[in-house]
């Protein structure tokens, strides 16, 4: 009796002592059906929330993890919000206690500190249907100095008239608290343009670069946008004569 | 016979509980054995009962230990 | 009332058998003894099925020997566990259960024909669950059940596996109703009589199982089973999911009580002495039937949607119900001694050789008694709230729960059978070497595979899944390496097979052996301390009942409210995986179409005919 009030009073302690939270009912209800049309959901992407301080968001379906792999910066505390598109499954750090189940209509959130660079293996540890076994992720801890959370984006002509200019619409985004001082990089044919910027914490920079299609000459010629480690790139054609129909759609692949 | 051959079963079923777990146990004190090792290990701690209980004794002394059952 | 069995034993030596013979169960109630042998021969079917696909998928997981596609996995062990834990636990105790009513009531069953109805229920009931889910196998039937023992929707089934499942509870609940009738009729010849042990430790199993029930039946009835059918779109999965563990916790007890009933009532009889104490025992089952089924939210501590204090709550019960196995461990161990004693056993460990080993029931029961404490503490672990995060759904759960319902349960009553069988044929017990051999085996397959289990479930190695292989890493093993759990596992798996077939070969050759009469005569064991001595109130059914009942709603009101308040009852808009309704709807459609059209031909030719005789 004394025996099991002991062992009852040791777990509490461990629990609420040493401030680990339980999975629990503090996040409200999502409909599985809405997660499209959720402002959380319908990106999974990891967000920077306070120093050191990061969520997660992490949709679990048949049978894989969005965003996978997922990246977190060392020295962080990251709270994984995860929510099921269809059956149930769970979001388990392997070898680890970040463990929960995830049920469709309901979002489990975790908390947990990375202290050092790692990778850990995601498993879904309930059965989900006949391709269970195949569900599996990755989280990469990363050294600090090698963590973003910048996404860019580029908007670029297909074709433009020799003698035009052809643009270059750039957006970075910054998903980090702290200034990101860095710069933008265009190559296309021969030519650089280089521009430097510093894009304020949590904030977006548009610029526009514009190339003298005249110093391109004419033909196909193959563009790369970077910033840091990300690239966009597509390709621009240079014309005679530009029919009459304004082709002015987004040239640059998705690859952030 | 030392012991009943029911009793020697048994007494084996006990030490293979004592072998799986043992490498565990030693790990604790950082004395990692191999599966070789410990294979090696139980194979000698079998062999080693199984000798002891089939050992000839001079049956007048001894009760209880073959008696039983 | 039997007697024990001291001094007969004491006296025993190298004889065939330390009981003395007599009037076996078959002897005294042959009708019920048919009915008895039909639910362990059931049961026993369940057992080779289950066995058999627990090898394959052993193979499968450790990947030793894959025989089938990954996905059909997930159809065999579905099939392992609900033959394992529903049809051969079940089927099994209620035989024992008979057996026990029939015997210390000294009566016979009130009405055979109502005795044989509730085995053809359950029997139609398993059936029907197992067509849907062995249907899985085969692509040219659009019915599958691979949904594990669990069943969480949003996973569906084909509907015959909810209402197979369904006519098998009630079979059971016949089955109650069949052991309190013969309680009533007892207890009206016998006014002011304590309840015999074996009879109580039944009647209170079964209020437990009523209470508990009412959980599975409601998820079944009201949501899944109309789900499946297509009648209502939507099921909230956290609701079924809760009221699944409100069964699913008691129902490990609904499986382990029958153990313990054997441990107080035969391990005893067997070493030789007498139950240390009857009032204990009863403590022990009145303290089951109350805190066994508030429990069942300790299987979802990882669930979102579910408040801590909920949590909390199921944790504090569940560190309670220690306290009554605790009990037992006290009580069958200090009844064990007494017995060895009585043998001539001296000495403060020298006891333990005087009990009579050799005896396969005897040693088979006591081992498995071993490996539930072991597994009793794994329990505890996973009963922590917060360290089961660490072992959630990993392999650790399966070898936890191999060793108390796949060792200390099956395993008990592996042995038991090699003590009921002759009792239920009349026939001698076909080769005790083999029998006792065989024990030994499951004990050993055990030790290898339950703690390569546990090991592998540390490094976060997960259960129910068919490959527990990933790309993307590897698992870091702290002793030794994954290939050597992997191979641990599979030679448990192996040994176990191995201990199966031998059982049957045991069981098969008794059965099929001559009459005899030096099968030992029915009965249970004394006690030390009895029912004299223990407060009359523990014999109040009501009372119990009662608090159970006021317990469980303390413990699951207001998570069940919660949990509808948040989800709603139908929940918010899930679907169906694998749809079945689409087929089933269809068929329904069909089945419509052509009652119709028979109907209205029917009545076209009615109304000829009607016209005809008109004219």
């Amino acid at each position: 009796m004394v025996l099991i009030v002991g062992i009852i009073a040791t777990i509490t302690y461990g629990t609420v002592g040493l401030g680990i939270a339980m999975v629990d009912d503090e996040e409200d209800t999502i409909s599985p059906s809405e997660l499209d049309e959720d402002e959380r959901f319908s990106d999974p992407r990891v967000e920077q929330v306070g120093e050191n301080e990061y969520e997660a968001y992490v949709v679990a379906q048949t049978f894989i993890y969005q965003p996978d792999p997922i990246e977190v910066p060392e020295d962080s505390e990251v709270t994984f919000y995860v929510t099921s598109r269809d059956v149930i499954h769970s979001f388990s750090l392997v070898g680890t206690n970040v463990n929960t189940m995830v049920v469709p209509g309901e979002v489990s959130s975790v908390t947990a500190e990375f202290d050092e660079p790692a990778e850990y293996g995601v498993i879904c540890n309930e059965y989900c249907g006949s391709g269970h076994h195949d569900m599996e992720g990755m989280l990469y801890v990363v050294p600090e100095d090698e963590f973003d959370l910048t996404e860019l984006s580029v908007t670029a002509d297909d074709e433009v008239e020799l003698g035009d200019d052809a643009t270059f619409d750039v957006t970075v985004e910054n998903g980090q608290l702290d200034d990101l001082e860095t710069a933008i990089e265009l190559e296309v044919g021969d030519e650089t343009i280089e521009e430097d910027v510093t894009v304020p914490g949590d904030d977006t920079y548009e610029t526009t670069l514009t190339v003298d299609s005249t110093d391109l000459g004419e033909g196909d010629h193959d563009w790369t946008v970077t910033v840091d480690d990300h690239t966009e790139s597509g390709t621009l054609s240079v014309v005679e004569d530009l029919e009459d129909d304004e082709d002015d759609e987004d040239g640059g692949d998705d690859d952030e | 016979m030392r012991i009943s051959t029911e009793g020697l079963l048994i007494v084996l079923a006990f030490t293979v509980v004592l072998v799986v777990e043992l490498r565990t146990v030693l790990a604790w004190f950082n004395l990692e054995l191999t599966v070789f090792e410990s294979l090696m290990f139980s194979v000698a701690l079998i062999v080693a009962i199984v000798v002891w209980a089939l050992f000839p004794q001079d049956g007048s002394r001894d009760t209880d230990a073959s008696g039983s059952s | 009332m039997s007697d024990a069995t001291v001094n007969d034993a004491a006296k025993t030596t190298e004889s065939t058998t330390s009981e003395p013979l007599g009037e076996t169960y078959l002897d005294k109630f042959p009708a019920e003894a048919k009915v008895v042998r039909s639910a362990l021969y059931s049961s026993f079917l369940a057992l080779a099925l289950g066995g058999l696909f627990g090898v394959i998928q052993t193979l499968h997981r450790t990947d030793f020997l894959r025989i089938m596609e990954s996905e059909t996995y997930y159809t065999v062990l579905t099939a392992h566990g609900v033959f394992l834990v529903i049809a051969f636990t079940i089927f099994f105790l209620v035989g024992v259960f008979t057996w026990a009513v029939t015997t210390s009531l000294d009566r016979e069953v009130e009405d055979i024909r109502f005795t044989w109805a509730w085995l053809g229920t359950m029997t139609a009931g398993a059936a029907m669950a197992a067509a849907a889910i062995l249907a899985g196998f085969t692509d040219s039937l659009d019915m599958s059940a691979d949904v594990l023992f669990t069943f969480y929707a949003p996973m569906q089934a084909h509907p015959l596996f909810y209402l197979g499942l369904t006519v098998f509870v009630v079979g059971t609940w016949m089955a109650g109703a069949d052991w309190f009738r013969s309680w009533f009729a007892w207890k009206k010849e016998n006014p002011g009589e304590r309840i015999p042990l074996p009879t109580f430790m039944v009647l209170t199993t079964m209020i437990m199982w009523y209470v508990a029930t009412l959980g599975v039946a409601t998820a079944i009835l009201a949501f899944l089973l109309p789900w499946s059918l297509g009648l209502i779109d939507s099921v909230n999965p956290t609701l079924t999911r809760t009221l699944f563990w409100f069964f699913g916790h008691p129902v490990v007890y609904f499986w382990l009580m029958p153990a313990y009933m054997m441990w107080y009532v035969l391990l005893p009889k067997l070493s030789g002495g007498k139950l240390f104490s009857d009032p204990l025992a009863r403590v022990v089952f009145v303290l089951f039937l109350l805190l066994s089924t508030p429990v069942g939210i300790h299987h979802q501590y990882l669930d979102p949607g579910i408040s801590e204090g909920f949590k909390f709550i199921a944790m504090t019960n569940t560190m309670f119900l220690l306290l009554p196995s605790l009990l037992t461990a006290f009580t069958v161990v200090a009844s064990m001694e007494h017995g060895a004693r009585q043998r001539g056993g001296t000495g403060r460990i020298g006891w333990l050789k005087a009990l009579p080993w050799r005896d396969p029931v005897f040693a088979g029961m006591a081992l498995a008694g071993l490996m539930f404490a072991a597994g009793g503490f794994s329990g505890m672990i996973n009963a922590g709230m917060n360290i089961n995060y660490l072992v959630h759904n990993t392999l650790w759960v399966p070898g936890h729960f191999h060793l108390t319902v796949g060792t200390a349960v099956a395993l008990t009553f592996m042995a038991a059978s090699y003590w009921f069988i002759p009792q239920l044929t009349g026939k001698k017990l076909w080769n005790r070497p083999v029998a006792l051999v065989q024990v030994v085996l499951w004990f050993v397959g055990m030790t290898f595979m339950a703690n390569a289990m546990h090991r592998a479930g540390l490094l976060g190695m997960p259960r129910r899944t068919a490959e527990p292989q990933y790309d993307g890493f590897e698992y870091e093993a702290g002793v030794g390496s994954v290939a050597e759990l992997d191979a641990q596992i599979a030679l448990g798996g192996i040994i176990l097979t191995l201990s199966l077939v031998l059982f049957f070969a045991v069981i098969i050759g008794t059965v099929l052996g001559s009459r005899s009469d030096e099968v030992p005569a029915n009965g249970y064991a004394d006690t030390l301390s009895g029912p004299e001595d223990s407060p009359k109130i523990l014999d109040n059914l009501k009372l119990w009942f009662g608090l159970a009942v006021v317990l469980v709603i303390i413990a699951y009101t207001f998570p069940l409210l919660s949990i509808i308040e948040r989800g709603g009852l139908f929940g918010p808009d899930i679907t169906a995986f694998p749809q079945s309704i689409d087929i089933v709807s269809m068929a329904w459609l069909t089945v419509e179409q052509y009652a119709t059209d028979t109907f209205t031909s029917a009545t076209e030719v009615a109304q000829a005919t009607i016209d005809g005789v008109l004219r």
